[in-house]
């Protein structure tokens, strides 16, 4: 680059992040926990979470020995079908069940998989380790959040153009659509429309966190496109000739940048955050799947019991993304601010 | 609250210059309920909340003794047990006499005494189409002429009280002969469930349209204020007549201890029952804590902080605090659709798979991890404590993953490429477990998921809002679920009924029609309780097994804890409530 060409928007921008300590030691929090889900997506970590290593509740390997001797799983002999009375009844499986034990005497005694007795973070009800299901439970949660919230904002963006920069009737319907959906507390726009879905999973959880979520960003994105819609480069661009689409998308969306993309993370904030609540309420991941929130759900019971890890642990793991995540939204939104020109 | 403090001021004004000293001091018992009442119209009744009030407000012909176990039934309205003759057909029930309504306005300040047409009029009442009532199942298609005159009623849309049926006949003032179509050797439990209590013709009519929140019966107590949801005060029935507590403890040492105490003293002891609607267990168990609460039915997630075994722990042994435990006389069982197409079916394959799914489920480590010790392995379909029980049966649906593993590679069942198995033709296979939006629900969701996994079939899930699932069982959509029934009365017959092929879109939710088990269980009908009918139970209920039908996984144990000062409880498996027969030691009770 010549010397005397300007710094662009970025590389102005990235400069100021990285005087920013705060920033970039959360960018580096973030950064790794995004490792972590990748590893996990991949299968290459926390792929057998579902395996039971543990006994009951097994506590972390750091707190002393207070095993309740009725949590330790118990072995009963298996009753064998040919001792039971069948009061004179004809079995309709009989031969193929004497089949099965001509072939091979059933009874042959399964090899008991010993289980540990304490686990790095503890184990949950099953014998689960629960430092495997919170890193599992980082993919579900910051999948949602990352996912719902590039839904939300494209959603918001789209929106929030289209109203700003046509103005008029354009922007009177959009704004009503935002009034109807502000007027409606979150929690409860949430869940009507997690009762009209009428279907758990991953991805309902993140159309309907996309769905609600746009809001927010609407009301800025369209607030910049009236701003800039009047600005000379926008009537030159017009001047030369240039399509609604190309001076919308083209000229005026990288002058919003910032303001979408500090929206954005603060989506991703807010979202995992939902997705917590909402698998805390029941209305969140099916059983098969782990999240921080159906960890936290399974926490209200156990806590009652004093076994409090797995709390601490799902709790622990999303206020340091949580925190790190809107210190990154903080330094972005510093960094990014066009006013602050060194 | 002005009315109330007036009265206690009142009395306090009359017994100090009387006697000299202070009153004896109220006893109330504060009790909380899990969930919110109904309205106190018994005929409109089917919870058991609801019900534990209307026990102490209304009175049935016949009740089960406190003490007995297992339940046996007695007279309470009635002077004696009924006459029954014609193998069970006719039933001659005297009344009490001088067995008076609670005072309320209808009566004019008269005395209303209960005589042979009030019962009648309370029996009729259950098949007026206009009650929808959900008891009437106890008396429908039984009593000579009732069917006639509901369906008469249903089409006319006026049900008429004043037909005389043969059925139905006051032989005097305080005789009644009921008439029923066939042997019925049940119609005496029917007749002591609380929503049978008697009522008086003219309070219905008087208050029709509002006879929920005016319910006046002979009971030992009457509801005095009511704020819907929230809270019930009841008052001792000034019109209650003279009984005295005097229950046969039989040997048991509980009961001969009770029996010490409470014996001679007269029926009600406790004034007032002030009973407020707590639908969360937490703030329930923390009020017992603090001593707001005089009893509490203890939730099972709080069975490890309070018990250790079968055992109070020491610190709540040492405050006086006491438990009763008792095995409810209730099942869990999983049933599976017999007509769903991917699991119905008698061909041996299926019947192997739906044995197979059975056998996976661990029943041990269900009671373990979910229910915290606090059920009991049952594999019969009769629970203890109910006529007919066997606690010695032997299931053939056992956990037993390895023969479950076994049966399904010999029926053809072959794991695909992803490692779950396929139908014997190839085409894919996934078994959908239904359950409810609960957290508890959720903990059986992975119970069942597990099952599942250990026979690799693919697992799942239809969550679905409890009365949803109720109609989607009756529907017969529900594919497999874990259901559970409570005794209505200590008979097995209410539970062998569950798959009896007629309640198809009733209570048999499995949906089972079976021919041959239904003649079976029709000849258990013209049975008393008795060994020949114990060897046609036994048969049903291992043609239940070996068919796939169903499998009887457990049954529950109710953990009550009361404080030191309530004195002679004992938990009852059939009565909803047994609150007139306890008393308060108001030395130890903490002052209002």
């Amino acid at each position: 680059m010549p010397p005397n060409a300007s710094p662009g928007l970025w590389t102005l921008a990235w400069r100021r992040l990285k005087r920013d300590r705060v920033g970039m030691i959360s960018l580096a929090v973030v950064v790794a926990y995004l490792c972590m889900v990748f590893l996990a997506f991949g299968g290459w970590i926390a792929k057998d979470w579902t395996r039971e290593v543990g006994v009951n509740y097994a506590p972390p390997v750091f707190l002393p020995d207070d095993q309740d001797p009725t949590a330790v799983a118990l072995v009963k002999p298996v009753a064998q079908p040919d001792q039971v009375d069948l009061y004179g009844l004809q079995d309709p499986l009989a031969r193929q069940l004497a089949q099965i034990r001509a072939h091979d005497p059933v009874g042959a005694q399964q090899p008991i998989v010993a289980r540990r007795l304490t686990l790095p973070l503890g184990g949950d009800k099953w014998g689960h380790d629960v430092l495997t299901k919170v890193i599992k439970g980082s993919e579900t949660s910051i999948l949602v959040g990352l996912v719902a919230a590039i839904l939300a904002t494209a959603l918001g963006t789209l929106m929030g153009a289209l109203a700003g920069y046509f103005g008029r009737w354009v922007d009177d319907s959009f704004n009503w659509l935002y009034g109807v959906f502000t007027a409606i507390p979150y929690l409860l726009l949430i869940f009507a429309i997690a009762a009209v879905l009428q279907q758990k999973g991953v991805s309902t959880i993140i159309l309907i966190l996309g769905l609600t979520g746009w809001t927010g960003v609407f009301r800025l994105v369209r607030a910049e496109y009236l701003k800039h819609k009047s600005r000379e480069y926008v009537l030159a661009a017009g001047a030369m000739g240039a399509s609604h689409a190309r001076r919308m998308f083209i000229h005026i969306l990288p002058n919003t940048s910032h303001v979408i993309l500090v929206q954005l993370s603060q989506n991703v904030v807010g979202f995992i955050k939902s997705e917590v609540i909402l698998s805390f309420l029941g209305f969140g991941v099916p059983v098969d799947v782990v999240s921080w929130g159906s960890m936290l759900n399974e926490a209200q019971n156990e806590l009652i019991l004093g076994k409090w890890w797995q709390l601490a642990a799902a709790g622990t793991a999303m206020a340091i993304l949580v925190t790190a995540f809107s210190l990154l939204t903080d330094a972005l939104r510093d960094a990014l601010d066009p006013k602050l020109k060194y | 609250m002005i009315n109330h403090m007036g009265r206690l001021l009142f009395i306090l004004l009359l017994a100090v210059p009387l006697t000299g000293v202070a009153a004896a001091p109220e006893k109330v018992l504060h009790l909380a309920l899990s969930a919110a009442e109904t309205g106190f119209d018994p005929v409109m009744t089917s919870d058991l909340n609801t019900a534990s009030i209307e026990q102490q407000l209304f009175e049935s012909l016949l009740t089960y003794d406190y003490l007995a176990r297992p339940a046996k039934l007695v007279p309470r309205l009635a002077a004696d047990m009924p006459t029954v003759t014609d193998h069970g057909r006719t039933w001659v029930f005297r009344l009490k006499h001088g067995v008076y309504f609670a005072p309320d306005p209808v009566f004019k300040g008269a005395k209303r005494e209960v005589v042979a047409q009030d019962v009648i009029y309370t029996l009729m009442r259950f098949m007026d189409p206009k009650n929808r009532s959900p008891y009437k199942f106890l008396v429908e298609g039984k009593i000579i002429g009732l069917d006639e005159l509901a369906a008469a009623a249903r089409r006319s849309g006026h049900f008429d009280y004043d037909a005389k049926i043969p059925g139905l006949e006051a032989l005097d003032r305080y005789t009644l002969r009921v008439r029923l179509k066939t042997t019925d050797y049940n119609f005496a439990h029917a007749m002591a469930q609380p929503m049978y209590g008697i009522v008086a013709r003219e309070v219905i009519e008087a208050y029709a349209g509002d006879t929920a929140s005016h319910p006046v019966g002979t009971g030992p107590y009457h509801l005095v204020r009511w704020v819907r949801s929230s809270r019930m005060v009841l008052e001792r029935n000034p019109y209650f007549r003279h009984e005295t507590w005097n229950f046969d403890p039989g040997n048991d040492p509980d009961s001969q201890h009770i029996a010490a105490l409470m014996r001679g003293k007269t029926i009600p002891q406790i004034d007032r029952i002030d009973i407020q609607v707590i639908e969360e267990p937490q703030s329930a168990w923390l009020s017992f804590g603090k001593g707001e609460l005089d009893m509490v039915g203890l939730a099972g997630q709080f069975a490890p902080l309070a018990l250790q075994g079968d055992h109070l722990r020491s610190k709540y042994a040492a405050r006086g605090i006491r438990l009763d435990r008792i095995s409810d006389p209730s099942i869990a069982y999983y049933f599976i659709n017999q007509q769903d197409p991917v699991l119905g079916g008698m061909s041996p394959e299926k019947i192997a798979l739906r044995r197979a799914i059975f056998m996976a489920q661990n029943d041990e480590e269900m009671i373990r991890v979910i229910h915290k010790g606090q059920a009991v392995r049952n594999a019969y379909p009769i629970p203890a404590g109910v006529a007919g029980a066997d606690p010695d049966y032997r299931s053939v649906l056992d956990y037993n993953p390895e023969l479950a593993n076994r049966l399904l590679d010999q029926t053809g069942y072959a794991r695909g490429p992803d490692g779950y198995r396929r139908m014997p033709d190839g085409s894919p296979l996934a078994v959908r477990y239904t359950s409810s939006l609960s957290s508890q629900d959720r903990e059986l969701d992975e119970m069942m998921k597990k099952a599942l996994d250990r026979l690799s079939i693919r697992f799942e899930s239809e969550k679905l809002k409890f009365p949803d699932m109720l109609r989607a069982e009756r529907q017969c959509r529900v594919q497999i679920r874990l259901s559970a029934w409570i005794a209505d009365y200590p008979d097995g017959d209410n539970f062998m009924q569950l798959w009896y092929g007629p309640h198809t879109h009733e209570n048999n939710a499995s949906c089972y029609q079976d021919p041959q088990w239904d003649r079976l269980y029709e000849r258990t009908l013209t049975l008393p309780d008795s060994p020949q009918r114990n060897v046609l139970y036994h048969q049903l209920a291992r043609m239940l097994e070996l068919k796939g039908v169903t499998k009887v996984s457990t049954t529950h144990i109710r953990n009550v804890l009361s404080q030191p000062w309530v004195l002679g409880f004992k938990a009852h498996p059939i009565l909803p409530s047994v609150w007139a027969y306890l008393d308060i030691d108001t030395a130890r009770a903490p002052r209002e």
